[in-house]
């Protein structure tokens, strides 16, 4: 019945769009300008805000890329359930290639996080890699609070505590202080 | 009497009483009571000349004693009774007739009773006047010193008491008549004016102005311009005797108050007869026309009348009754130093004002309307114009507009196609009136504001500012074509805007910098000075709705998506229309955005040539084999993803003998144009195809969804939708929709086949199977679903979600936000693909948006999520 008698007009695209270079590979040199360390940190900001992980969260302060606030929230079934810990994250120049600069702004019982917040994991000092970013030290130091490395504590008593998880917990919320804005 | 005389003349002269003698004082009281019988006779009227010379020894003798002010006191108070108990009641008893009644009632019988009232107080007034110079010339027998100013004094003394009797006396309905009977005496002579010009209006008009006698002679057409001159100037020298009578007992401001508004009154009339609600002629040249002949002739022959009496009065040295000091110096305009001409011209002047306010209003009252049909209405406009450059009352302009446009444009019934025609037109119009654009500022804030709220606002602007063909928005409004005067728009701003953008301030060339200059106007006092001066305002059409859109990004980004839908719908690589409008847009918003557009269009000269270079070489390949179709039936778009807007893909299987000349196809590109490869959208473009039925053939140009669907009936004539949707590719839903069309045309049926595999569809092969007999062409591919473009507003919706995203983040890691911190730090941030590019106020609507889903709170200024 049917015959096509022209077939016109449709529309191939010639050009795909070029995948978006991975934001986990770093760049293969080691002199790297402030430039491309801006456009890494947009891209893991991006990479942040859409990834929507549930507990971490950090974002640039106002005018100043290489200065991040980052939340965190306490792992259920943790000591630190319903507890949130605001921290402070700074970049250097030689990002990713040196790892940030993290510390805890809310005060942290925590047997490895002293007084003033500074924190001891590996990865933010001799087992960093640039293939870290924003989102994994993140996960890591959330996943850290449920986990801490009781063998080599900043904080002796909250080592100590450790094992009375009732007690800690009691602990933790005495001393918890939800951050402000 | 004698002791009054007798006291007074003490108070004057008591030294000059010791000294009269007995005789003196004898010959005093005789003199005395003889003036007093004389002036009584001669006030009665029978005096003779016996009597006067009487009248005259008996003056002097009293003179002699230094008496003359008794008799002057005398005399005009014997004057005074005299005319109180003549002149005065009877004068007002003319009148009593018409005290409590409707003027019109009476017609001729008022006129006549002014008249005849007016005549007699004059007669009256006359022969006093001839008492009182029979005294003057008696006194000036005695002394020939200081004559004329004792004349003068006599007389002004006669006639302030005369009018104030007369004015004490003033029953309250006799303004009323002197208007009214000033009315009918102007309607009349308007009437004969008329009659000069056209005969037909004449008639009309003079049925209720005129006696049966006049308009029987009207009538008869004997009434040539000479007679209607002749009878033109008897009324006014009747018009003229009634003023002047009236002036001579004192009311010259009544009766000028009377004129005055009885003309007023008619210009009004005439205003608004001849503006009426036809707004495509100018009426401002005839209402000018009109004064001339009318109103201001009459006042130039009644002016002139009287002021002719006026200098005979000063000329001749015998009194006259006209020379009443106060009918020569009432108003300034009257006043005998200035010549009547210069009276004429303030005339005119305040007659001209009043027609220009009268119209003003009138066309300000209506400015909705005529606007709506601007183009032509602009006559209108132009008088607008003028009458407001005369009147200066713009504030009540833009007042009346803004209240009409609230009441009658700017509600939810109104398209946003009509408001967007009406804004245009009212720029138009507006800047005509006022080219600064102070008044069009004010009254075009109220309609931008409006607009902003209208979801399809940027849509219906930028369909008008391309479509030259056009239809704006789907819907072909009768009422003028928007389309066609933005697109013209956009080609008359080209040459203005060539000086305008890089150098305002910097003219290269002096010449232009000092015509510039020389056109330099300031601004006018209503202007707002906050909203910086004339050269920053520009009366810019496009850029007036660029502002309605808030960024020439948003329009820019609609046209784009726009022509992205129109190129893919092109089967011919004819674009002229489309590189023209994107070259007068490149003008207006700069190359740097255009340039999407520019590659979009070049991809399409590209396809052209690629495509022929395809066809080239498949000429010299292999014959075809039977089931094969040659590539000459395919044309290609051939598109830079990147650079057009998201393409909306729809799964789809096409047939195997197009998907192989497809594939074909792309191979011959591959072999051209290595490694480029074509990825085919297979839901998009035309197809045209031709249906041939057992009793019939049919053409249709459809989409490639809607040609695959049919194809598959080549093979069965009947499918259930579960199997079409599975052979076609297409989900079932959008098949069921799909296939409307056919069914729509008669090619398919539709029946209710069981539930686990959907409707069935079977070919209606005979035309006598089918109730429809249509066999128009249509184009599928009208429905909103259809569009292959994403439009505005899912993108906008995507980019949304970005944001909120962002919003989200910040507000986890700093608790509470202002509106402005968070559209930096999302300026500053939100930098990749897409980057952000809001307005605060677009942001702020977002928000709102998410504080009413509950994702955020909004307390004191600040935002923060909502726990």
């Amino acid at each position: 019945m049917a015959a096509v008698n022209g077939y016109q007009g449709n529309t191939p695209a010639a050009d795909p769009p070029a995948s978006n270079g991975s934001k986990q590979s770093a760049p293969p040199t080691k002199t790297v300008d402030s430039q491309s360390v801006l456009k890494r940190l947009q891209s893991e900001l991006m990479g942040l805000m859409m990834g929507g992980d549930p507990g971490i969260s950090a974002f640039p302060e106002e005018d100043n890329i290489f200065c991040w606030k980052g939340t965190i929230t306490g792992s259920k079934d943790t000591v630190f359930e319903g507890t949130e810990y605001r921290l402070s994250l700074s970049f250097s120049n030689d990002y990713p290639f040196k790892p940030p600069k993290i510390k805890f702004q809310t005060t942290c019982f925590h047997p490895n996080v002293d007084l003033h917040g500074n924190i001891c994991l590996d990865i933010l000092q001799d087992k960093w890699s640039s293939a870290y970013d924003v989102r994994t030290i993140l996960l890591s130091i959330q996943s850290l609070l449920g986990e801490p490395n009781i063998s080599s504590p900043l904080n002796t008593q909250a080592a100590q505590l450790w094992s009375n998880q009732e007690e800690y917990r009691k602990m933790v919320e005495k001393l918890y202080k939800p951050p402000s804005a | 009497m004698e002791l009054l005389g007798s006291s007074s003349s003490s108070e004057c002269n008591l030294g000059i009483l010791e000294t009269l003698s007995d005789d003196a004082i004898e010959e005093i009281t005789e003199s005395y009571s003889g003036l007093f019988t004389t002036v009584e006779s001669l006030i009665a009227g029978d005096s003779s000349v016996v009597e006067e010379k009487e009248l005259v020894s008996h003056v002097s003798t009293l003179c002699k004693y230094g008496l003359a002010s008794l008799v002057r006191d005398h005399f005009l108070s014997s004057l005074q009774q005299a005319f109180d108990k003549g002149g005065a009641s009877t004068f007002w008893l003319h009148f009593d007739n018409f005290r409590h009644n409707q003027h019109s009632d009476y017609g001729e019988e008022i006129h006549q009773a002014l008249c005849g009232a007016l005549e007699e107080i004059s007669i009256e007034k006359q022969f006093l006047e001839k008492c009182l110079s029979t005294l003057v010339h008696a006194l000036h027998s005695f002394e020939e010193q200081s004559s004329d100013s004792e004349r003068v004094e006599l007389f002004s003394r006669f006639q302030s008491m005369l009018s104030s009797t007369l004015m004490t006396t003033l029953p309250h309905h006799f303004p009323e008549i002197l208007h009214w009977y000033f009315k009918e005496k102007l309607e009349e002579l308007s009437a004969i004016m008329n009659n000069e010009d056209d005969d037909d209006d004449a008639q009309q008009l003079e049925s209720d102005g005129m006696d049966l006698d006049d308009k029987l002679r009207s009538k008869n057409g004997e009434m040539d311009v000479d007679q209607g001159f002749s009878r033109h100037d008897d009324l006014v020298k009747n018009i003229g005797k009634v003023v002047r009578n009236l002036r001579s007992i004192g009311f010259t401001s009544m009766a000028e108050n009377a004129y005055a508004s009885a003309i007023f009154l008619l210009l009004k009339a005439k205003v608004h007869d001849l503006a009426g609600d036809d707004y495509r002629t100018s009426v401002l040249g005839s209402i000018k026309e009109w004064i001339q002949t009318v109103p201001l002739q009459f006042l130039n022959a009644l002016l002139s009348y009287l002021g002719d009496s006026v200098r005979y009065g000063t000329t001749t040295t015998t009194p006259s009754g006209l020379t009443s000091p106060l009918a020569s110096c009432p108003s300034p305009s009257f006043s005998k130093v200035v010549t009547p001409s210069e009276g004429i011209v303030r005339w005119k002047l305040r007659l001209e004002y009043f027609a220009y306010e009268t119209l003003q209003d009138l066309r300000i009252a209506k400015l909705f309307e005529i606007i709506v049909d601007y183009p032509e209405s602009s006559p209108a406009i132009e008088d607008l114009k003028q009458c407001l450059e005369y009147t200066g009352q713009h504030s009540k302009l833009v007042e009346s507009f803004i209240s009409s446009l609230k009441y009658r444009l700017l509600t939810a019934g109104a398209s946003t196609n009509d408001i967007l025609h009406q804004y245009v037109s009212t720029i138009k119009a507006l800047r005509a009136i006022d080219p600064a654009g102070v008044f069009l500022e004010a009254v075009g804030e109220p309609i931008r504001d409006y607009l902003r709220g209208r979801k399809d606002t940027i849509k219906c602007i930028v369909t008008m500012l391309t479509d030259g063909s056009g239809g704006g928005g789907g819907n072909a409004n009768g009422s003028g074509n928007p389309g066609d005067s933005l697109l013209e728009e956009l080609m008359r701003d080209e040459e203005s805007q060539e000086n305008v953008g890089f150098d305002d301030d910097f003219h290269t060339d002096d010449k232009q910098a000092w015509i510039n200059a020389s056109r330099w106007e300031p601004d006018p006092v209503e202007a707002d000075p906050l909203k910086g001066s004339l050269s920053q305002r520009k009366v810019d059409i496009l850029g007036m709705l660029v502002d309605i859109i808030g960024s020439k990004e948003q329009l820019v980004n609609e046209y784009r998506v726009m022509l992205a839908e129109k190129l893919l719908n092109k089967t011919d690589y004819d674009i002229d229309t489309e590189i023209r409008t994107v070259e007068l847009l490149k003008i207006h918003f700069g190359e740097a955005s255009m340039q999407r557009c520019e590659i979009m269009l070049n991809d399409l000269i590209d396809s052209k040539r690629v495509n022929t270079n395809i066809k080239k070489a498949s000429q010299t390949g292999t014959e075809l084999g039977e089931s094969e179709l040659s590539v000459d039936i395919l044309t290609s778009t051939i598109l830079s993803t990147n650079f057009w807007p998201p393409i909306q893909d729809e799964p789809l299987v096409l047939p195997g003998p197009i998907d192989k000349l497809l594939s074909d196809y792309a191979n011959r590109y591959h072999e051209i144009k290595t490694p480029r490869k074509l990825l085919w959208k297979k839901n998009l473009g035309t197809v045209k195809l031709e249906l041939q039925f057992e009793d019939r053939a049919m053409e249709f140009t459809v989409s490639p969804t809607h040609a695959a669907i049919i194809m598959q009936f080549q093979e069965k004539k009947s499918w259930n939708s579960v199997d079409l949707a599975a052979a076609t590719g297409i989900p079932i839903d959008v098949l069921n929709r799909r296939v409307n069309l056919w069914i729509s045309k008669g090619v398919l049926r539709e029946t209710r086949g069981r539930e686990s595999n959907g409707n069935m569809y079977t070919l209606v092969e005979s035309i006598s199977d089918s109730g429809k007999n249509e066999s128009e062409e249509l184009l599928g591919g009208d429905e909103e679903s259809e569009r292959s473009i994403a439009s505005v507003e899912d993108q906008l919706r995507k980019e949304m979600t970005i944001y909120e995203k962002f919003i989200m983040g910040m507000l986890t890691n700093f608790g509470s936000m202002a509106l402005e911190r968070i559209h930096n730090t999302l300026k500053m941030f939100c930098v990749a693909d897409p980057s952000y590019d809001k307005s605060l106020q677009q942001l702020q609507s977002f928000l709102s948006g998410l504080v009413s889903e509950e994702k955020l709170e909004f307390r004191d200024g600040m935002y923060l999520l909502k726990k």
